[in-house]
């Protein structure tokens, strides 16, 4: 009888010691040194500050917008580039990341037998899509360090992307709005880091909370939580899981489309006339193209867009039929962070809101 | 034909053992270690003497060569996207015949073949009435055992290999070679691309590994053969339709079959081993855990048969 006891006993100690290794391995995961105290200014002045532009990392992406979840071997075709948008919003998605330098970038989103890489090297660029075989060169502009915009006008955004500045205009327009605080010392990718909770005053909003893990080192971001109001899991997270810094090996840079792939040529316009017109769209609000209006300010903004704004039965989409639910005066698309109503008459309202306050935006109250 | 098999196995195991003793009376743990060699090579022999176990590689081959002989007969080549993963890419490069025949046996045929030989391990000697005259020798429930698991782990890899081998073979005689395209969109030389190849091969091998333990334990519970073969077959596909229900996705990561079709990882530039690594643990896990069960349950079994 005792030898049989025995005889069980590797049945039940190897489970248990499996078990307890993936707890202390979980545990140990977020297990952070205690770093010296900062304020929330001196942590957003160390993430302005970071300088890191040499790295090697893998990322995660995982979102709980409570989007349905599309099938993954969905051929893009069907879906077009809304499939594609929503694709990503769904579920976890795994990218790796490699940097050697301010201009040289390799972005590797995997995909189950296939992967979308970004590469930059210098003034090229390459886009490409294994499931395609497709890739896309960009030629972007010259960098000329101010030299075709005005000077004052180069100074000027030099002057403003200074960290110090930056984090004095960020905070500035964020106070009354936001609550800033430190939270727990934390441990992300191996690294120690410090969280910094962002809390929006209004009780309006979807989001909950946001927050940024610093790297205690580097002050490079290394994760981004964003909780909405009533849901246990974060509703978005996007973070390294992996991360060396160092300059990785310089020939992944160096893309050449494989050999029967689709290779489309796409020059980039100037940054400078593009960074001009951004700059309409945000002060006047009135772009000739769509006339995009605000109600409410902060949190609470709600953003309308015009029918005449929108391409022409964008709306008859089967998988916009899909996602929406029929509410009162029209349609909804909701999701943990978002909701956007689109109303009967073609006018499309989007916001951090409750729908009540998006109904009430688009009867003009 | 089945009963053959089993035949040389009893006189293999037990003969070594016998002569040994007469050699080296001082020196039992090297006895054991020499007889359990021994029992391991016959085991082997016996498997791969076995017609079925020709058989059922000589299907698994069969996937490849259909695939490749399809492809090249069909004249119009599917748009990409459509069809297995790899599938677009078979004409202009044959070696992807290889991987499009794992990804097509990875689901059923390479779990099946497994099954019938992890679940006939044990079950298969008590069916036959042979499991006594096995275990005639010293320590011999827990070196039969470990036998019979190494030889159903050298049939993983056989069957891994046989998919990646034939596939390559039929793929460069009826499509030829060249440079391989990863997924990353970077291009690698043949010899890379073998050494990938063969990658694939050992990851595969390792998911199935997993398998095998399960299929192990289960025929350590019964004296029919049929029944822990069917079982296992039966559990992997199962595992896999759950592995497919979205509602049960924080189940999802503990399943063995969760990393069986993240081999493409290593078909990235450079690789990345961080599905390797975890496939590695899962099955590990597995592993150790039902070896242990099945430990548990044969040592404490009633031999009768």
């Amino acid at each position: 009888m005792a030898r049989t006891w025995k005889r069980w006993l590797p049945a039940a100690v190897v489970p248990a010691v499996i078990a307890g290794g993936a707890l202390t391995a979980s545990l140990q995961a977020n297990a952070a040194a205690d770093l010296p105290d900062k304020t929330p200014q001196q942590l957003l002045e160390m993430a302005a500050g970071s300088d890191v532009h040499e790295l090697t990392g893998t990322l995660e992406q995982q979102s709980a917008l409570g989007l349905p979840e599309l099938p993954k071997d969905l051929p893009a075709e069907e879906g077009g580039q809304l499939a594609t948008a929503l694709e990503m919003l769904t579920g976890t998605h795994t990218a790796r990341v490699y940097r050697g330098g301010p201009d040289r970038t390799r972005l590797q989103v995997f995909d189950r037998f296939a992967e979308r890489d970004v590469i930059r090297n210098g003034l090229e660029g390459w886009v490409y899509n294994s499931k395609q075989n497709e890739a896309v060169h960009l030629t972007l502009p010259p960098v000329t360090d101010g030299g075709d915009t005005s000077e004052d006008g180069g100074a000027a955004q030099t002057e403003a992307y200074s960290p110090e500045q930056l984090v004095d205009q960020l905070l500035e327009s964020m106070t009354s709005e936001t609550k800033l605080s430190v939270g727990d010392d934390t441990s992300v990718a191996g690294r120690s880091a410090y969280q910094l909770v962002v809390e929006p005053n209004s009780a309006q909003t979807l989001v909950g909370s946001m927050v940024l893990a610093i790297d205690a080192e580097t002050g490079l971001p290394l994760n981004v939580q964003v909780q909405a109001r009533g849901q246990q899991e974060p509703a978005f997270q996007l973070g390294y899981t992996k991360l060396s810094l160092g300059a990785p090996d310089p020939g992944l840079f160096e893309f050449t489309p494989p050999a029967g792939a689709t290779v489309t040529e796409h020059a980039v316009p100037r940054h400078g006339s593009d960074a001009e017109k951004h700059h309409g769209k945000n002060d006047g609000g009135a772009d000739p193209g769509g006339q995009v209006t605000r109600h409410g300010s902060g949190w609470e903004t709600v953003t309308e867009v015009p029918a005449a704004a929108l391409p022409d039965g964008w709306a008859d989409s089967p998988l916009l039929a899909q996602a929406t639910e029929v509410v009162d005066g029209g349609r909804l698309i909701s999701t943990a962070l978002l909701n956007v109503y689109l109303t009967d008459d073609g006018r499309v309202f989007t916001g951090s809101v409750p729908l009540e306050q998006l109904q009430a935006a688009a009867e003009g109250r | 034909m089945l009963h053959s098999g089993a035949g040389p196995n009893t006189t293999a195991g037990s003969e070594p053992a016998g002569s040994a003793r007469l050699e080296q009376p001082s020196a039992p743990e090297n006895r054991r270690a020499s007889a359990g060699w021994a029992l391991f090579g016959s085991e082997l022999s016996v498997l791969f003497r076995r017609l079925r176990t020709w058989a059922m590689l000589l299907a698994l081959a069969a996937v490849p060569v259909l695939i490749a002989v399809v492809v090249r007969l069909a004249a119009d080549e599917g748009g990409p996207g459509g069809g297995p993963p790899f599938l677009n890419q078979i004409t202009q490069n044959g070696l992807f015949v290889a991987l499009t025949g794992l990804v097509v046996s990875i689901p059923l045929f390479l779990p099946l073949t497994i099954s019938v030989v992890a679940g006939d391990t044990i079950a298969g000697e008590a069916g036959h009435g042979t499991l006594r005259y096995l275990l005639t020798a010293p320590a011999g429930r827990l070196r039969l055992l470990a036998v019979k698991y190494g030889a159903a782990v050298v049939f993983c890899i056989a069957a891994a290999l046989t998919i990646v081998v034939t596939g390559a073979l039929i793929g460069t005689i009826l499509f030829g070679t060249g440079p391989v395209t990863l997924l990353s969109g970077d291009t690698i030389g043949v010899g890379d691309s073998l050494v990938r190849l063969l990658l694939v091969a050992v990851y595969v091998a390792l998911s199935l590994a997993g398998l095998a333990a399960i299929g192990l334990f289960i025929s350590t519970l019964t004296e029919v053969p049929v029944g822990a073969m069917a079982t296992t077959a039966v559990l992997a596909v199962v595992t896999q339709i759950v592995g497919a229900l979205p509602q049960l996705d924080w189940l999802h990561p503990w399943l063995f079959t969760y990393h069986w079709l993240d081999f493409a990882d290593l078909l990235r530039q450079p690789i990345s081993w961080d599905a390797f690594g975890a496939n590695a643990l899962l099955q590990g896990g597995y592993i150790a855990v039902f070896c242990a069960l099945a430990y548990s349950r044969f040592s404490t079994k009633d031999v009768l048969s």
